[in-house]
């Protein structure tokens, strides 16, 4: 009897110890490594590209081998999800403590108080930053972000099926549908709701390209003259059936890579990725042959989280990742992109890709996807106009009333 | 040794062993010990979060600044009541639950019917029938989606082949086909599930009386009728309202294929909800869609009951 008592007593112990130990471990912060050390985590889209996301993670080695203090690992969030993920962390007074993001979501989590301000953390006058992206960067006064990279629109073709590039609207749409043939493709764009953030970032190209805005930085003007014009042009193309309608952004991408995709508009940022799924392919790039030279650009700020406990940690990062070496070696990663500061493309970059200047070209005339005036609200006006576009796309409404419609549906969302 | 107990028979313990303490498993609060984790787990991860999503209903909180919460009484409700797109949403829902309820269980009666028949390959059938079910709902989305494909779906080339091909094979980026693809990938995930229930429902009807139903010269729709249906009646009312609710709640595979779209033409309750608090950032408003499922739930579950009564008692055949 007592042998069985002590037994029970034995196992209760055992059990509580156990509990106590998990409940320990579950608890126990990763933050801190014991030694003084204060890790920290990058959150970047970037990290998950299969060309780019290894070479950046070994540009993070390069700091933390370089640092006794502060390390830093890469936390990969999927670009479909990496706005609101991200977002909803840094809601709860969560999230990592460095996060590359994309603009929309940059203003709406600088609106919402949850960058932290960076004027204490660099001197940017110390750097020779690129003026017309980095002036996105400060709000009233205040900086929130540096740029990590800055990727311009323009007209990625394939030189084997197109030996000269359109020059004008007229010659694109011309093109477009000559190569359209079997399971050849003149042209490929996103047009599906599913791809909310990637159709903005299309139709972005053919409303600036035609003369638009989405604000005259005081009124919304979605449903503008030049805007129905833009969109009616890509509404065309649509209907012309020169593209791969329903095809999602990584399955046309392949299909260029794979040489049935004549021209799409990208940025920078993808020539690597290009090269990635096939390195022999015969592509170049040219500016976008819209009557109007402008377009978008990815601009991607890298920001502080203000609930991290490592801002000094991270601003030593961000300092870091602004000399002139390491932004070298990031903009060799990012390819076509641009950085935070001028560098020059070295002689081998230029022989390997002799269409860099193209994409360095337009940086004056590039524009981040935001709605000027109403920054933190362009994740909710980009629905609803995405939304409207769509339903014209389908057939549901003519494209003048979805306009209409996505202009007042907007406005009483910023009023 | 003599215990009495409360019914005064004595009852008697061999003698020369100790008396034991009753033993903790024997009590009155053994069932409720037994029923303490699932309770805990459901009062912790269920009960709390309900009662929060009632407060957040009446507020004005956005995701991004959850902590400054404002309260605005009915005016999340007024909103999405007022709202014809949320109306939209609502008959998107009640037809996407019903298809799944009537045509789940349709489908599952008649292959459990053939499965209950004997013929060579039966336990291979049975085996088989059941590996839509054991698919997680994550890869039946994504298995569909290529399915799907406009490029690459093998379905486009089917429908091609026989001429009813979708202009530019787009299934899932038309507002006309999105729905029907949405539900008969439910429904092809759903229907084994149905099928292996009614199955073992049909096990327990006795032969006999099929048998005898069949001697007195009813046809195989009167024998099914009077017999079959009556036993498996209960199983299939009780299989309706656990696919009204799992319909109901149905995110993965409709978030995956369509994200509500094209047009919100597979918009349900829930992926409105979702788009509310995480693309709109309006927990508030997505509370209280939430809140409107929550009520729907009830309302089926109720009704159900009801109806389960109803029949017990006679009232309804």
């Amino acid at each position: 009897m007592g042998n069985q008592r002590a037994r029970f007593g034995i196992a209760r112990a055992t059990c509580a110890l156990g509990l106590v130990a998990t409940l320990l471990t579950g608890c126990g912060s990763d933050g801190d490594s014991g030694d003084g050390v204060t890790k920290l985590t990058f959150a970047a889209s970037t990290f998950g590209d299969p060309g780019r996301g290894p070479l950046l993670t070994k540009w993070l080695d390069e700091f933390n081998q370089s640092q006794t203090k502060v390390q830093v690992s890469a936390a990969a969030v999927p670009y479909p999800t990496f706005g609101q993920t991200v977002l909803t962390q840094m809601g709860s007074g969560k999230g990592p403590d460095l996060v590359r993001f994309d603009m929309p979501e940059f203003e709406a989590a600088s609106d919402a108080g949850l960058v932290a301000p960076l004027d204490k953390v660099i001197d940017a006058g110390k750097y020779d930053l690129l003026k017309q992206p980095d002036q996105f960067m400060v709000h009233d006064g205040v900086r929130h972000g540096v740029i990590f990279e800055a990727s311009n629109y323009a007209m990625f073709y394939n030189a084997d099926l197109i030996p000269t590039p359109p020059t004008t609207y007229e010659q694109f749409t011309s093109t477009a549908k000559s190569l359209t043939k079997g399971d050849v493709f003149g042209l490929a764009f996103r047009q599906t709701e599913a791809e909310e953030a990637g159709v903005w970032q299309d139709i972005f190209n053919y409303v600036y390209g035609f003369g638009g805005a989405w604000s005259d930085g005081k009124n919304l003007t979605i449903n503008s003259p030049e805007n129905l014009k833009g969109l009616q042009a890509f509404k065309d193309l649509y209907d012309a059936n020169v593209i791969p309608r329903g095809a999602d952004a990584a399955t046309f991408r392949r299909m260029f890579a794979e040489g049935k995709v004549g021209m799409e508009l990208n940025n920078g940022g993808y020539v690597t990725a290009t090269r990635g799924q096939n390195a022999k392919l015969n592509f170049t790039v040219a500016p976008i042959p819209f009557p109007v030279r402008k377009q978008g650009a990815i601009l991607a700020p890298i920001v502080i989280n203000e609930a991290s406990e490592g801002k000094d940690e991270a601003g030593t990062f961000i300092k870091w990742a602004l000399e002139p070496q390491n932004q070298v070696k990031l903009q060799e990663i990012l390819g076509a992109s641009s950085v935070a500061t001028t560098t020059q493309r070295s002689a081998e970059s230029l022989k390997a890709t002799p269409f860099l200047p193209v994409f360095d070209g337009l940086t004056e005339t590039s524009l981040p996807q935001i709605v000027l005036g109403f920054e933190a609200k362009t994740p909710d006006i980009r629905k609803v106009v995405v939304q409207n576009v769509v339903a014209a796309l389908q057939g549901k409404a003519d494209l003048k009333s979805a306009l209409d419609r996505a202009q007042q549906q907007a406005t009483e969302l910023v009023r | 040794m003599t215990v009495v107990e409360q019914t005064g028979v004595p009852k008697t313990t061999p003698p020369g062993r100790p008396r034991r303490r009753p033993s903790p498993l024997g009590s009155k609060w053994t069932p409720y010990l037994f029923l303490a984790p699932a309770a805990l787990f459901i009062l912790v991860f269920q009960a709390v979060p309900l009662v929060q999503e009632v407060y957040l209903s009446f507020t004005r909180t956005r995701l991004l600044n959850p902590t400054r919460s404002e309260w605005v009484g009915l005016d999340n409700f007024n909103r999405i009541f007022s709202d014809p797109e949320f109306h939209r949403t609502l008959l998107i829902t009640v037809v996407y639950v019903i298809t799944c309820v009537v045509v789940a269980i349709g489908a599952g009666l008649g292959v459990a019917l053939l499965l209950n028949k004997k013929f060579r390959g039966r336990g291979v059938a049975r085996a088989l029938v059941t590996v839509p079910w054991a698919a997680p709902g994550i890869a039946v989305a994504l298995i569909a989606t290529w399915m799907l494909n406009a490029q690459y779906g093998i379905v486009n080339r089917f429908l091609d082949a026989v001429g009813l091909g979708v202009p530019g094979g787009a299934i899932l980026d038309s507002s006309r086909y999105a729905l029907p693809a949405v539900l008969a990938t439910t429904i092809w995930q759903l229907f084994p599930f149905t099928s292996v229930v009614l199955l073992s429902a049909l096990q327990s009807v006795p032969q006999d009386l099929n048998e005898a139903a069949t001697v007195d010269g009813a046809g195989r729709w009167a024998t099914f009728r009077a017999v079959t249906w009556q036993v498996i009646k209960p199983t299939v009312g009780l299989l309706a309202l656990l696919m009204t609710i799992w319909s109901l709640r149905r995110f993965e595979l409709i978030w995956l294929m369509t994200k509500g779209g094209p047009v919100g033409a597979t918009e349900t309750l829930v992926i409105d909800l979702y788009s509310q608090a995480f693309d709109s950032k309006e927990l508030g408003s997505a509370a209280a869609i939430g809140m409107v499922g929550v009520v729907i739930s009830l309302i089926v579950i109720i009704g159900s009951r009801l109806v389960a009564r109803a029949v017990e008692k006679g009232d309804v055949r």
